[in-house]
């Protein structure tokens, strides 16, 4: 985070204040809009439906700018038409930033593992933090999943050699 | 008389010479057609037999293809014969082009097909008829390589604008089962119009 | 500090600009001199002579709920041209089919019009069945027509919800998704998938009823029928609604059906066709008692009101398939590995978007030699650059909310 690093805290920033800023984090975390395939449209029920509705657990999917989220949900097929538009939506993105690969197709390329057009992962282009299977994921997996990642930005350190070592550790895997 | 055999006389007579050969398959009136009058029969089916509605324009390869069915025993992959074979109403050579056209009042409709030269195919464009055969025609291209002449604009409608290739072809081996790696990011395609798009335009226009 | 210089920023505007090629007149077509009156040049305002600007809509964009890419040319608040930019999702169903057998088919082509995956079964499967000449059971036929009408209520329902959503109104949306979990929960408890379901096997089904599910049935389609009454209350009549969609987005008829365009779309231009009542007969359509709504506008209200009347007619053939529901086995015999007999089947049925085509070629292997899919969205959007030309900005929204497409249906 660049607070740490602007010189406005003091390093090593205080367990207290760290687990205050983890917590603000983590119930305000703005997702991005983002509509790929088949998926999208259980992330929508998860997110528009009165039956789930992730609004509840502090995720706003108001953003339509990549610019003022930090959580993109990866819905869905990315071919490799789509994949450098994914990449720049992504390096737009400030960070911390968390990438959730929701349905087999983001995953690993899921029924079209043997596809001259789609790209079979997700993570050959960005670091995933949490995977979602299921082709596709029902919404409540979808909700476990932030849930999941919700925990995993409250054990956060903060400052920038803390953000670094998170993408050496394991992505989480929904079970 | 069955509503097919009197659709049947009455599209035969109405496209004359232009008819090699016709059949029916599973209910479908499926006419072969001499490729130099692929567009006056599209005309004669519109303005005539009344078939205002274009359903698809698409080709087909014949040629077996060469990976499929390579392991023997195994039911997850399909097995097909491995001779050429032509499927209703025959084929000269290779590959062909087909259309669906139907009506919209009188609830009819039939397949065409043409032959197309195996080393450079192409076939007059049905634009100027349905304007809907814009898009289906790209596509054809793209898929099978076949060129529309009089088309307005024949480029890329699915794949990157630097694609190789044209995966409905039967050589066209998958990705996954023959080892191939992944392409890599490009950079931000082009816009449509652009220079790097115009050359895959001008490819079109020497294939 | 200060920058004497300003940098060269390229514009898209001024005298020397140059669109290229790609938005060059469409040419006239040779439609009907009717026709021509109405081509949308005239509508184009040319005395302001003001700079061109070319914005890019997506692939990344709200409005187009998927991956759609529209290059629009703008002037001032009016769309010049408009090119859509398609492929985004194409995932190569057509190659794919090639190397997959008959029953792996269709667990993929499920996933070609995601909303409605039932009803895209339906058609691959018939071709099959037609090939082998074998035929379903009637309880399994009743039973595909059911499940198809479902998947057809809870596609338009997301199409109500999310029609009142782009034109402004959050409400609806909310509503649509509500009462489309009812009719998930229905497909669900049959299928055993809420999306992707994979039911039909050739010659049959691959599970009965469960039981308790007709009664279920009965009430859900109480509540969508009265979910239709409250669309109709809360968006047909809603003057704002009515500003933002009347005379939007016209489609001739006769032009549409050029173009491919079909199902609720060209219905609602005034054109009576279909398929399940004009086309070849399949599944128990023949013995139900429903009426084909048309509406002679064809602008963006009239295909709202056409699918909602559709939803509603959907919910009472639902409740006849359910009276008339046949006792019986729901398979036919067939073969454990399934090899069809070589020949062409064309099998077209209406899916909720439209005309859904295969045309299955078999050499008599386990696999198919060659399958066109012919999807709906993929005619019904082609029309978009005639339609955009001289609309405005926020008219491309309601047109393309209006024309509902998927994008797995587009680029299949």
């Amino acid at each position: 985070m660049g607070l740490a690093d602007s010189g406005m805290l003091q390093k090593p920033v205080a367990k207290p204040l760290t687990w205050l800023l983890n917590y603000s984090r983590k119930y305000s975390l703005w997702m991005f809009q983002w509509g790929l395939a088949c998926c999208a449209i259980e992330m929508g029920a998860a997110l528009a439906s009165p039956r789930y509705d992730m609004m509840r657990i502090g995720v706003i999917p108001f953003p339509a700018s990549p610019r003022q989220a930090d959580l993109i949900v990866i819905s869905g097929t990315v071919t490799d038409k789509m994949a450098p538009a994914i990449r720049r939506l992504y390096e737009q993105m400030p960070d911390p930033k968390y990438v959730i690969s929701m349905g087999s197709c983001a995953n690993c390329g899921g029924p079209y593992w043997d596809s001259y057009s789609v790209t079979k992962g997700i993570d050959q282009i960005l670091p995933v933090d949490v995977y979602v299977p299921g082709c596709p994921p029902r919404p409540e997996a979808l909700i476990q999943a932030v849930v999941m990642l919700q925990e995993q930005i409250q054990n956060e350190g903060i400052g920038n050699d803390d953000m670094r070592k998170r993408w050496n550790g394991e992505p989480i895997n929904v079970v | 008389m069955s509503d097919l055999e009197v659709l049947t006389t009455r599209v035969t007579e109405a496209l004359g010479d232009s008819v090699i050969e016709h059949a029916e398959a599973c209910g479908n009136l499926v006419l072969r057609v001499r490729l130099e009058s692929w567009r006056s029969v599209a005309e004669t089916a519109r303005k005539e037999l009344g078939c205002n509605y274009l359903s698809f324009i698409s080709g087909i390869d014949w040629m077996p293809a060469p990976t499929v069915g390579l392991i023997e025993g195994d039911t997850s992959t399909p097995a097909q014969p491995k001779e050429m074979t032509f499927g209703a109403a025959g084929s000269a050579g290779r590959f062909q082009v087909f259309a669906h056209v139907q009506s919209t009042s009188q609830h009819i409709g039939f397949t065409i097909k043409a032959d197309l030269d195996e080393a450079a195919p192409h076939c007059e464009s049905w634009v100027s008829v349905y304007p809907g055969a814009d898009w289906h025609e790209r596509e054809c291209w793209e898929m099978y390589g076949v060129v529309f002449d009089g088309h307005p604009s024949l480029r890329h409608l699915y794949l990157p604008w630097e694609f190789e290739g044209h995966p409905l072809r039967k050589d066209f081996p998958l990705l996954a089962r023959e080892v191939k790696p992944w392409p890599g990011l490009t950079d931000v395609e082009p816009m449509p119009g652009s220079e790097s798009d115009e050359d895959s335009k001008d490819e079109a226009g020497e294939a | 500090m200060s920058t004497t210089e300003q940098p060269s920023v390229p514009t898209n505007s001024g005298p020397d600009f140059n669109p290229g090629p790609d938005f060059k007149d469409i040419p006239a077509f040779e439609v009907d001199p009717g026709l021509q009156r109405h081509l949308a040049d005239a509508r184009v305002n040319v005395e302001l002579d003001t700079g061109d600007m070319i914005i890019n809509l997506g692939p990344q964009h709200p409005a187009t709920h998927g991956t759609l890419r529209l290059v629009v040319r703008l002037d001032g608040e009016r769309v010049i041209a408009a090119d859509p930019v398609i492929g985004y999702m194409h995932r190569g169903y057509e190659k794919l089919t090639e190397f997959r057998t008959y029953p792996q088919v269709t667990t993929l082509i499920n996933r070609i019009d995601w909303l409605s995956s039932f009803a895209n079964e339906v058609p691959f499967v018939h071709a099959a069945e037609q090939l082998m000449e074998i035929e379903a059971p009637p309880r399994a036929q009743y039973i595909r027509t059911a499940l198809t009408e479902l998947s057809r209520i809870a596609t338009f329902l997301l199409f109500l919800g999310e029609m009142g959503l782009q034109v402004g109104a959050l409400t609806p949306a909310f509503y649509g998704f509500r009462d489309r979990e009812h009719v998930l929960n229905l497909i669900e408890s049959a299928t055993g998938g809420r999306f992707h379901p994979n039911f039909n096997r050739i010659g049959g089904l691959k599970d009965d009823l469960p039981w308790g599910w007709i009664a279920e049935t009965r009430n859900v389609m109480k509540i969508v029928l009265d979910a239709c009454d409250v669309f109709e209350d809360l968006v047909l009549g809603n003057e704002i609604f009515q500003a933002r969609t009347r005379s939007v987005g016209i489609i001739p008829g006769e032009l549409g059906a050029s173009y491919g365009v079909s199902g609720s779309n060209l219905r609602a231009s005034g054109v009576d066709w279909d398929l399940r009542r004009d086309g070849a007969p399949y599944l128990a359509y023949p013995e139900l008692d429903f009426e084909v709504f048309t509406h002679p506008d064809g602008d963006s209200f009239a295909r709202y009101w056409v699918r909602l009347q559709e939803t509603r007619e959907s919910a009472r053939m639902v409740l006849q398939l359910l009276d008339k529901m046949p006792a019986g086995p729901i398979m036919a015999k067939v073969a454990r590995i399934i090899k069809v007999p070589a020949g062409e089947a064309w099998v077209e049925t209406e899916n909720p978007l439209g005309q859904m085509g295969y045309y299955v070629v078999s050499k008599g292997g386990t696999g198919p030699f060659r399958v066109k899919i012919r999807s709906a969205s993929f005619s019904n959007v082609s029309i978009l650059p005639w339609m955009l030309r001289g609309v405005y900005v926020p008219d491309v929204v309601t047109i393309l909310a209006s024309l509902y497409f998927i994008l797995g249906d587009i680029d299949r």
